[in-house]
């Protein structure tokens, strides 16, 4: 998967905001609010480039003491919840 | 006799090729008639933002008469709204925008990197124009300066401003005028892009010389006292917003070209200071006195 030309992470008032930025994104009016869990994946979804479920997993999992069970689960809810919302490519 | 002729020549041309200088909202442009006798305008609505030249400049724009070659052309971007509509794109690698009323091209605007000589093409509609030139380089050029240029009617009470915000053809003139008519003491400020600015966590709205249908052409300036963004409805109801949602509310009645990161950057931290320093509101409204008094109540400290 990959995130859509043009989605950038931005802080609004202290909360972590997806907001479209481009020529493709132009007609994309909503704002999406990321938890702390999220933001932290989208960030790490953006340097992985082309991403799965399993290696937002992996790099979740190394990155903190987290459940792998648990974990797959969160992240293929999360990102479920992206290509839902056309965020992001599969 | 050679050097006479020449002098004969160009003299008067130099002559009538002449800046005016405008300051709005304390940056100033100015405007460039070319020396040209045909490319004279109806420049009165810009006439109480006239000020003294300087070197300090947001962009210089130049008005031509000549027909713009379109070689190289490269749409980007094409947004209507009611009957005009805006084409963004390149022209051999400078960004440049065309304005159109219905289905006649008005003007094509060629900016330049610096702003330093950026030149508007009229064609028809003279200045449907200009005024759209002017309003598109305005936002461009102050993005960066925590500066918006907003798409809102404003009114003035007691000495601070209030804004409403809302899509086209939701009555943001029409709530105006619900103050004017039933709230004592109140003024218009401009009735379409009134320009806002934070300085030290301070917000304060600007009259221009661009207000839509409305002749408000104030060079006047108001402590921003709150933003209403409003939504037609069956009823009367006001919230306020704060955060992201307050956030959301603004980002878009403002102008700019969002595609472009570095506008994109300067717009994002105006929005984000305006939604922390300024108080936000929704309301729902009918076009009724009521809508007035519950917006006034709530907004008014």
């Amino acid at each position: 998967m990959k995130i859509k030309k043009g989605f950038v992470l931005r802080d609004v008032c202290g909360e972590k905001v997806i907001v479209g930025e481009s020529v493709e994104t132009i007609n994309f009016s909503q704002l999406i609010s990321l938890n702390s869990t999220a933001a932290w994946l989208w960030c790490t979804a953006e340097e992985q480039g082309d991403f799965t479920v399993d290696s937002l997993v992996d790099a979740l999992c190394k990155e903190y003491a987290v459940d792998q069970e648990k974990a797959h689960a969160d992240v293929a809810r999360i990102v479920e919840k992206w290509l839902e919302i056309g965020v992001v490519t599969a | 006799m050679y050097y006479r002729r020449e002098s004969l020549n160009f003299a008067p041309n130099f002559k009538k090729m002449k800046d005016i200088y405008y300051k709005v909202a304390g940056h100033v442009f100015a405007l460039c008639t070319d020396g040209q006798e045909s490319v004279v305008c109806d420049l009165r609505q810009y006439e109480p933002f006239v000020t003294e030249p300087t070197e300090q400049l947001i962009f210089r724009l130049r008005i031509s008469d000549e027909k713009p070659l379109m070689v190289g052309f490269q749409e980007e971007v094409n947004q209507e709204d009611e009957g005009q509509s805006i084409v963004a794109g390149t022209l051999a690698g400078h960004p440049c925008f065309e304005f159109w009323l219905g289905k006649v091209r008005s003007a094509l605007l060629v900016v330049a990197d610096d702003y330093r000589d950026c030149v508007v093409y009229v064609e028809a509609n003279r200045m449907f124009g200009i005024n759209n030139a002017l309003m598109v380089l305005y936002a461009l050029s102050t993005a960066d300066k925590q500066t918006a240029l907003f798409h809102s009617s404003v009114v003035s009470y007691e000495g601070k401003a209030y804004m409403f915000l809302g899509r086209s053809g939701t009555g943001k003139s029409t709530h105006s005028g619900l103050w004017l008519k039933y709230i004592e003491g109140t003024q218009l400020v401009n009735d379409d892009n009134p320009v806002v600015r934070v300085e030290d966590g301070k917000v304060t709205v600007y009259g221009s010389p661009w207000s839509g249908k409305t002749p408000c052409y104030r060079n006047v300036s108001y402590p921003v006292g709150a933003i209403v963004r409003l939504s037609q409805a069956p009823h009367n109801e006001i919230r306020r917003l704060k955060g992201v949602a307050a956030y959301a509310a603004l980002v878009p009645s403002i102008s700019g070209k969002r595609w472009d990161k570095h506008q994109a950057e300067g717009l994002h931290e105006t929005e984000n200071l305006l939604a922390q320093y300024a108080r936000v509101f929704h309301l729902d409204c009918l076009p009724d006195e009521d809508a007035a008094r519950v917006c006034f109540g709530a907004v008014v400290e």
